[in-house]
């Protein structure tokens, strides 16, 4: 295809990860605490010998204190420095010696570790997580080089990237007092105050039985797992306090935000970003209809009037970035040649007029519906992918049954719970309205 | 009592058995091996020709398809972009359907169809896969192609170049293509503004009626659906397609640079820059040592290996370090890469420099070989897991010939590839010495020392469009047509032409400069072909003579006679030919077009002379007067003024010399020509 800009990886920075819909064909598994409040989820599937072993702390930036933000996904680099058995370095061959791949990220409310091997390599996933929950080792060279990385990953991703900053500036300019105002990512400067010691206790804090869920899914037999889940887990003492998590609320906005960027691009592109209510309430149900209604394929809304008949945007797109506490129901475009941001802001402006003036017709409710169904039986094609929603949903909203039912709260959603939801949350005075506009700057090339 | 006692000592022997079993010092063992199946596909094919794979896959209700268009590639030139645009052409129209019905069509059943140039992927839930293939098969066989579609692309096509502009990536790969293929070969172009201007609507319609036909094409059915049902579907909607002869094309292979060279983007913006070390390479997926190459990217940079852990883990430079080897069945390339922080580029560079030596000149120890085996066939298993791997594995198997148990045995294969088979690989496919290094990011800050890695230790700037040019000079590429030999002929006809020229049989120049206060007079007289004497003096005294008698030279002074020689010769062998601008090509003196320079706002083609003795000189052509207006020599610069004619010659009056700081301008007093100078005054 015609190469355009990368927009898979805007949309990946958009998705925020609890959103995750599931399935189709039922999925089948078992849940327990262990003593030490560890909680299990195993789901059995034969069709492939492999084994996804996840783990999920509930801890991300907005545990964060404000002179500390970007702690939470450094301390994740650090989480693979080793452990009282395994030596700095070694962790990752580990997993690569048994023919497996290992990851994790970080988002706001919670950090995700992930190893897919094998099937015949489970325990070897158990040995490694349980060994970096129960004796991480961190050391200052570890540390020292770490820093260097995580700030090169904050350049890759961020500031050498046209339009890199835009959920950084729109988070910062939406929420005040709330810890949303900063993102996983964090300030650079943080990271090299933080001391050794901070880490160990963020460890001590955050890491434990009781605040993780133990999610895995593949060619296993239930009842084995479970005795090597004992084996590895059982031992690991649990918290010795009661986790804080952050209560404050950020107050309604009461008038419009408007602001501008300055980047290192050769197009404008426009932000709407509306406040909306946190993952897993019934109106961010509605307000996810909402967005496949604005701009879930070619015949939606904003896609159709704005990309294709007026010409005026590049790209444009909705994302309802629905988390714990709160959220951001964010529009975001990028202007066409020699179309200003204003042009295209007005543009978005008068569709979301529509929506809010005009119910949906019968045949566009159903073609939302069809859209959302064939989605959720998508997302869980891998075994990777099904541990991962079952964890979320365990974590969020402490039901991991909602990865086989939470299709049927969008299937509820109304033409009227549309027309209502955008009538209440997209209005001016509760949104942030950013302008990226080209920098000037010497030439470049020559 | 009793019962309590019971279930204390159970809870005792319990917590002793859980710490007797868990040894947390070593790792666990492995159970058995499972066993790792590839699954099976199933082929048919239409009597139009197009060839049919079905994996079937009944783990989700979904449908997936995937469409190869297998023509060979095409050279776009200055319509670079009219394949892709003619590939987003198709799905916007038939004669049944508006594009507006197509979309809503497949939005309203949840599914999504994808057209481009060399193929197309669609996908829906199983209760609706006819449905989507009705749509997907008239949206491809009738489609119709309209000019405001097209308009509408390329003015999305020019957006997106322009929105581009800005990123690393994107700038590294087109300036790398050009360089590793070229811009004449199917891989190597890039689109500009012009090039999508000049895209109309025939050469779209034209592209759709010769390569998008079904004797050319693989179609990948992956999912829901059972073989006798795929045959009855695909029978009924795309029997229609009609084939026909496509037309076919050879190119050259690409080789790769005789020594490696730097080619730098300037992204003043840059607070990271884009490393990269690539060149073309000949392999093909199945190619006899396609596993063992595999293999041995795989230790260099083909996962969290060598480089990652070297320039991440060891240095901190980036967040992460890859290579890549791509197959391809014209050419392929190797790619190595990192984003690092501008003050680590040239570290860095060495770092990924070192690595790619290091593959070739060490034996990859057993352990690290052993470790990467393992990986390379773990994750051949755990990708698996998608089927449409299955589908992936049965296309390459039919579009490159491979055997059928092809990748049945290709676990094995990883497993039985050495140490020795790595470094011989490694001699082969990993070229440090012939690569080109493409660097994006802020030439103020970083370029200079990257000069080292190139043999020449110069570094080359590259434009978005991957033209050559020098940033000091401001140079721009010549329009096409014009040459180095076009431009003298231009200035020869411009001072008098050949004929006029051939006839000038000698000639006196007298200048006159002031140094240190004091009036200087030179008189430099020339008799054809090749003898000369300049005379330095003042008030009618001569200070040094410099005389060239057509073998020899000799400088004459009051301190006496002396023979030149080595350096000082050539240039005044040289230098007294008569309008040696005829003669470049007799006197063996290599000329090259290097572009069109901006001098003081007024622009020149810019001609760099070789000397059969190495010596290097550019030399300046105004391209509205096709006047020389400027030199350059190693040891300075001279400009050129003033023109005027005398007997129907031209020739600067003003001449302006730049040596090594000093400056000194020449004001011509006179000019004589054609005056019988006689021989005795060029005697040594």
């Amino acid at each position: 295809m015609i190469k355009r800009i990368h927009l898979l990886f805007l949309i990946f920075l958009l998705l925020p990860a609890g959103i995750l819909m599931a399935q189709g064909n039922k999925i089948n598994f078992v849940e327990y605490d262990l003593p030490n409040g560890l909680h299990v989820i195993l789901h059995q599937n034969s069709s492939v010998p492999v084994v996804a072993v996840t783990i999920l702390y509930h801890v991300g930036s907005k545990n964060e204190s404000s002179d500390r933000t970007g702690f939470a996904h450094f301390f994740e680099h650090l989480m693979f420095e080793g452990s009282d058995n395994i030596p700095r370095g070694e962790f990752d061959k580990y997993v690569q010696s048994a023919g497996g791949v290992n990851n994790a990220n970080t988002t706001q409310d919670r950090t995700f570790y992930y190893e897919l091997f094998p099937s015949n390599q489970l325990e070897l996933g158990l040995w490694l997580e349980s060994e970096r929950l129960l004796h991480l080792r961190i050391d200052s060279t570890g540390v020292e080089t770490q820093r260097k990385v995580v700030k090169e990953e904050r350049s890759l991703r961020y500031d050498n990237q046209p339009y890199g900053s835009i959920i950084e500036e729109t988070f910062k300019h939406a929420f005040k007092v709330h810890p949303y105002q900063w993102t996983p990512i964090g300030s650079a400067q943080y990271i090299d105050q933080a001391k050794l010691t901070e880490f160990m206790d963020f460890h001590a804090k955050f890491y434990v039985p009781d605040n993780a869920t133990l999610s895995i899914a593949g060619d296993i037999n239930i009842s084995e797992t479970k005795k090597l889940v004992e084996k590895y887990f059982a031992g690991i003492p649990k918290g010795k306090s009661k986790i804080q998590r952050p209560t404050i609320k950020e107050p309604a906005q009461t008038a419009e935000v408007r602001d501008i960027v300055l980047d290192n691009i050769q197009l404008p592109a426009v932000i709407q970003a509306y406040h909306m209510p946190a993952n897993g309430t019934p109106d961010s149900y509605a307000l996810q209809m909402l967005t496949t209604l604005l701009s879930n394929g070619e015949s939606s809304r904003l896609i159709k009037s704005i990309v294709d008949q007026q010409q005026k945007a590049l790209y444009v797109g909705s994302f309802p970035f629905a988390l714990e506490d709160a959220g951001l129901f964010i529009v975001f475009g990028i202007a066409n040649m020699g179309v200003t941001a204003e042009d295209l802001d007005k543009a978005i402006d008068t569709e979301i007029e529509k929506v809010k003036n005009e119910l949906v017709s019968d045949h566009d409710l159903q073609k939302l519906k069809n859209q959302s169904e064939s989605e959720f039986v998508s997302q869980n094609s891998t075994m990777a992918g099904i541990a991962e929603n079952l964890s979320n949903y365990h974590v969020y909203f402490g039901d991991a049954n909602l990865v086989n039912t939470e299709i049927d709260r969008y299937m509820k959603v109304t033409k009227e719970d549309i027309k209502r939801v955008a009538q209440q949350y997209l209005k001016k005075e509760n949104r942030v309205v950013l302008y990226y506009l080209p920098k000037q700057e010497k030439t470049e090339g020559k | 009592m009793k019962k309590t006692l019971f279930v204390t000592i159970l809870f005792i022997a319990g917590i002793l058995n859980l710490s007797a079993q868990v040894d947390r010092t070593k790792s666990p063992k492995p159970a058995a091996a499972p066993k790792v199946v590839v699954g099976a596909y199933q082929m048919f094919e239409l009597p139009n020709g197009l060839k049919v794979i079905v994996v079937e896959n009944h783990r989700l209700p979904k449908v997936d398809y995937t469409m190869v268009y297998e023509y060979d590639p095409i050279v776009e030139g200055d319509n670079q972009g009219f394949v892709d645009l003619a590939g987003g052409l198709i799905g916007k129209g038939t004669a049944t359907r508006t594009k507006d019905q197509i979309n809503d069509e497949i939005d309203f059943i949840g599914a999504s169809l994808n057209f481009g140039a060399s193929g197309l992927s669609a996908s829906c839930l199983k209760k609706n896969n006819e449905k989507l293939l009705e749509i997907m098969s008239d949206a491809l066989i009738n489609a119709v192609f309209n000019q405001t579609e097209l308009d509408k692309l390329k003015k999305q096509s020019t957006s997106g170049l322009a929105a581009s502009k800005k990123e690393p990536e994107t700038i590294s790969d087109r300036i790398a293509r050009s360089l590793m293929f070229g811009k004449q070969h199917p891989y190597g172009g890039s689109i500009t503004e012009k090039s999508i201007e000049s895209v109309n609507l025939e050469m779209c319609k034209d592209f759709y009626k010769n390569y998008i036909r079904p004797n050319i094409s693989y179609m990948a059915i992956v999912g829901d659906i059972n073989f006798a049902e795929a045959k009855t579907l695909i029978t009924k909607y795309f029997s229609d397609w009609q084939k026909s002869e496509i037309p076919k094309f050879n190119y050259p292979v690409p080789t790769i640079p005789s020594t490696t060279k730097v080619a730098f983007f300037d992204r003043p913006a840059s607070v990271q820059s884009l490393v990269k070390i690539c060149y073309p390479v000949s392999l093909k997926v199945g190619d006899a040592d396609f596993i063992k190459a595999k293999v041995t990217n795989t230790i260099l940079g083909g996962g969290t290996f060598r480089l990652f852990n070297n320039l991440r883990e060891k240095h901190g430079y980036t967040y992460g370090s890859y290579s890549k080897l791509n197959p391809d069945r014209l050419i392929g390339s190797f790619m190595a890469s990192a984003e690092v922080r501008n003050s680590a580029t040239d570290s860095a560079t060495h770092e990924i420099l070192y690595e790619m030596k290091r593959m070739r000149e060490e034996k990859v120890p057993a352990d690290e070989l052993t470790l990467v085996k393992n990986y390379a066939a773990g994750t051949f298993a755990l990708s698996l897991e998608n089927p449409q791997t299955v589908a992936n594995f049965a296309l390459n198997i039919e579009r490159y010939k491979l055997p059928k148990d092809y990748y049945q045995n290709y676990m094995q294969q990883i497993t039985a590839v050495t140490a020795e088979d790595v470094q011989e690989v490694a001699k082969k496919y990993i070229l440090p010495e012939n690569s080109y290094l493409v660097v994006v990011g802020k030439a103020a800050d970083v370029a200079k020392p990257l000069a080292r890695f190139s043999k020449a230790n110069t570094v080359e700037y590259y434009d978005f469009d991957g033209n050559l040019f020098n940033p000091v000079k401001k140079q721009k590429p010549a329009p096409t047509g014009v040459t180095a030999a076009s431009v003298i002929e231009n200035y020869l006809n411009a001072i008098g032409g050949r004929k006029n020229l051939e006839k000038l049989a000698d000639m006196t120049i007298t200048m006159s400069t002031s140094m240190q206060g004091m009036n200087i007079t030179i008189k430099q007289v020339q008799k054809a072909p090749n003898k000369m004497m300049i005379d330095i003096g003042s008030g009618g005294m001569s200070f040094s003579k410099q005389i060239f008698d057509g073998t020899k030279g000799a400088m004459v002074s009051q301190m006496g006679n002396q023979e030149l020689k080595g350096k000082e010769l050539e240039d005044m062998k040289y230098q007294a030919i008569m309008n040696i601008e005829q003669n470049y090509g007799k006197e063996g003196i290599k000329t090259e077009l290097k572009g069109i320079e901006d001098l003081n706002g007024k622009e020149a083609y810019a001609i760099e002379l070789t000397y059969p003795g190495g010596n290097i000189e550019t030399e300046y052509y105004d391209v509205l007067s096709s006047l020389k207006v400027k030199k350059v020599t190693p040891d300075g610069q001279t400009d050129f003024m003033d023109y005027k004619e005398v007997n129907g010659f031209k020739y600067p009056y003003t001449i302006q010399q730049d040596m090594g700081g000093q400056a000194m301008k020449l004001t011509v007093e006179s000019i004589e020509i054609n005056t019988k100078v006689d021989d005795s005054l060029f005697k040594i």
